[in-house]
């Protein structure tokens, strides 16, 4: 029973901050139309960044949240406006190469932080990293617990703003319809730049809550790309409630793969539940619900 | 009539340009390929061995070269990848046109590299690589009496040997009743996993589980957990560098606290596992092939070397293999007088007798294993920050204490 449980408990908080990766994705997912390959290197920049703001200005990684979060926006912004965008102004331009266009981008962000930071793997040690808090025979890891925390935190704070503000309305008004958005006044160009930015902020947030659990070094992001690709899917496509309960299935069902059948096929069973998923619920679990 | 036009001129040109290339090969560097993970998750240890082979070209070419002529050395990335590592090796044979390769990280790599280099006949000096199977003529469809077909040579042992000097530390010293084995699962992790039960149930160790896991996990508490339950009193773990400081720090996390914590080598002996671990690493034993400090003639000064030139807390094992094979290159090349086809290179290799930092490099057959370099291995442990050689006794520098008091250990 306590296996069981200590293994439902490590799913959920794994989940967590699957979940958090997923819904930047699928914001992206749902505006641009394109699936962001580039997601993970963004994931790897916003580790970097925390690891540099911990090792020379000793910034604890769970605050540096709070500079993190606006430099891979801007950052992001920039990718999105002249690099993305003119991609997808053109219409002659197939939607693949816009995705071969992240593609690029990725790699060139690998390269550069080579080139910047060296292969050498990172990682940051704070008081905490290596607490845990025993519940009976139940341990949480720390770092797991507030990082799952202040995942739950960003994601109630972007669903208040899709909800209740104009912004937010502007950008489900994109993702449901460009044109009769247009019709209504909204600039959908605007919001499609914004998008980007805002989907690699939470992916950004992702990366410094993950810096601490985890370690960093160039190639860290195709790891979570497939993560967030597989989410996106779980949940279907543009759905961000979808991507919440993909996070934590796929979260859940890796870890009790890992203690049940097999750690070696931890991926192999996420990979199934997506294909099953495919195969049974094409549009995603976002069928189940009603949003 | 157009098409026939463009293809003649194309030829001609290509033509020319042949002739042009021929001319001036003479004086230039002789080139050797150099197959390495320069990215990707393994790239920390291509970039260790890359620096190695780059510390031990200039010295070879300070003190002359090789009759004169500059050595070099082409570096071609695997990215850790078999596929990619396949046409790599393609690359150098075909368009870089070396007549030797060197080099070869992970098992799985090499493996599927080698099998391109048997094909094209030509020799492979394989420097990490360690699956059995690598030198194993029965697995490229020859026999062991097929020594002039086959191609591949190694000079480091193979993973099935890992152990051999662990093994005299745990029937003299340790005498454990039982062991949980955690390895990764490619060729490297599954193979070494596989030797080292063998060995176990040659001492006497019941083994009480085995599993795998697929590098670059996030969570490894349920493989740790399931170990936990079985209480085993030593685990033994073969496993690349970030997943092993990531399994002993969440070994602490989880408290678990088995007599010893075992590696098999590759990630357990590298500097970043210890500063990844942190205090997690402390008291971690590790087979080894190597210590700066054994009685080996050289091996002082290229770890002393290294660390003046490249800084940082200097090689490991995986270092002075890359340098080693520097030198034997160097060696076979020098030896070779002049003739530098594979053919001859090959030849110049089967008579390869000599000392390197590695220790003595020749190439002999034993088992089902031809061209394989065979050497002794040690034990190393982490003890405070520093890599100690522990076994065998009477090359140690450090003193073995056992049993470990890991309550003390983690908690400072």
């Amino acid at each position: 029973m306590d296996l069981f449980l200590q293994t439902l408990v490590s799913g959920l908080l794994i989940g967590g901050l699957y979940a958090i990766i997923g819904i930047g994705m699928t914001l992206i997912m749902g505006v641009l139309g394109i699936i962001n390959l580039a997601h993970g290197q963004i994931l790897m920049v916003a580790m970097y960044i925390t690891w540099v703001l911990w090792q020379y200005a000793g910034i604890d990684p769970y605050l540096s949240i709070f500079l993190t979060i606006p430099i891979v926006f801007v950052f992001a912004e920039g990718l999105s406006k002249y690099l993305l965008h003119p991609l997808i102004e053109k219409e002659s331009i197939l939607p693949e190469n816009q995705v071969l266009m992240t593609v690029g981008i990725g790699m060139v962000l690998v390269e550069l932080a080579r080139a910047i930071f060296t292969s050498d793997y990172r990682s940051v040690q704070t008081s905490y990293t290596d607490q845990s808090i025993h519940i009976s025979n139940i341990s949480l890891h720390v770092p797991l617990v507030i990082a799952f925390i202040i995942a739950i935190i960003l994601t109630v704070g972007l669903f208040w703003m899709l909800i209740r503000t104009d912004l937010g309305r502007s950008i489900r008004a994109t993702a449901q319809d460009k044109e009769a958005a247009l019709l209504m006044g909204i600039s959908a160009t605007k919001i499609t730049i914004l998008t980007y930015g805002l989907g690699s902020a939470l992916d950004a947030a992702a990366g410094s809550l993950l810096l601490p659990v985890y370690y960093l070094f160039p190639d860290v992001g195709p790891i979570f790309t497939v993560k967030a690709f597989v989410i996106t899917i779980l949940g279907g496509l543009g759905s961000t409630v979808g991507a919440i309960a993909g996070g934590l299935v796929l979260g859940i069902a890796e870890t009790f793969g890992a203690t049940y059948i097999s750690m070696g096929y931890r991926d192999a069973v996420g990979l199934v539940i997506f294909l099953l998923v495919l195969v049974f619920f094409p549009g995603g679990l976002k069928r189940l619900t009603k949003i | 009539m157009r098409i026939r036009t463009f293809l003649i001129v194309v030829l001609s040109a290509a033509l020319v340009f042949s002739f042009f290339s021929c001319g001036k090969k003479e004086t230039g560097p002789i080139k050797i390929g150099v197959l390495l993970p320069l990215t990707g998750p393994q790239a920390k240890f291509g970039e260790m061995e890359k620096n190695s082979f780059e510390l031990a070209r200039e010295k070879i070419n300070t003190a002359g070269g090789i009759d004169g002529r500059n050595l070099e050395f082409v570096y071609e990335d695997d990215t850790g990848k078999p596929d990619v590592g396949r046409s790599a090796m393609e690359k150098l044979i075909s368009v870089n046109k070396v007549p030797m390769i060197t080099g070869g990280y992970s098992s799985s790599v090499t493996f599927a590299a080698a099998a391109v280099a048997q094909q094209n006949r030509v020799p492979f000096l394989v420097c990490t690589g360690s699956v059995d199977k690598i030198t194993q003529p029965e697995d490229f469809n020859l026999t062991t009496e097929d020594g002039d077909k086959f191609y591949i040579y190694r000079l480091n042992p193979p993973v099935s040997e890992y152990a051999s000097g662990l093994e005299g530390l745990l029937a003299e010293v340790v005498k454990p009743k039982s062991v949980f084995i955690l390895h990764e699962n490619t060729t490297f992790g599954t193979k070494g996993a596989a030797a080292f039960k063998k060995s176990a149930e040659k001492l006497g160790i019941e083994v009480k589980g085995m599993e795998s896991y697929s590098s670059g996990a996030v969570d490894f508490k349920p493989l740790l957990l399931n170990a936990k339950k079985t209480k085993p009193e030593m685990m033994y773990m073969v496993s690349y560098v970030m997943d092993a400081a990531l399994l002993m720090k969440q070994a602490r996390e989880l408290n678990y606290k088995p007599n010893l914590f075992v590696g098999a080598g590759a990630g357990y002996t590298m500097p970043a596992f210890k500063e990844n671990a942190g205090k997690a690493s402390d008291r971690v034993l590790s087979a080894t092939l190597w210590h700066q400090t054994l009685p080996i003639k050289g091996a002082k000064e290229y770890f002393e070397e290294y660390v003046a030139k490249y800084g940082g807390d200097g090689p490991d094992y995986h270092g002075a293999e890359a340098y080693a094979a520097a030198t034997v290159v160097a060696d076979v090349l020098k030896r070779a007088k002049g003739d530098y086809s594979s053919e001859n290179l090959k030849k110049m290799l089967d008579q390869t007798d000599m000392m390197t930092v590695f220790g003595p490099v020749k190439f002999t057959a034993y088992g089902k294993k031809i061209h394989q370099n065979k050497m002794d291995t040690y034990v190393v442990q982490w003890q405070n920050g520093e890599l100690k050689l522990i076994w065998p006794k009477e090359l140690a520098n450090a003193y073995f204490e056992y049993p470990i008091n890991w309550s003390k250990i983690w908690a400072e």
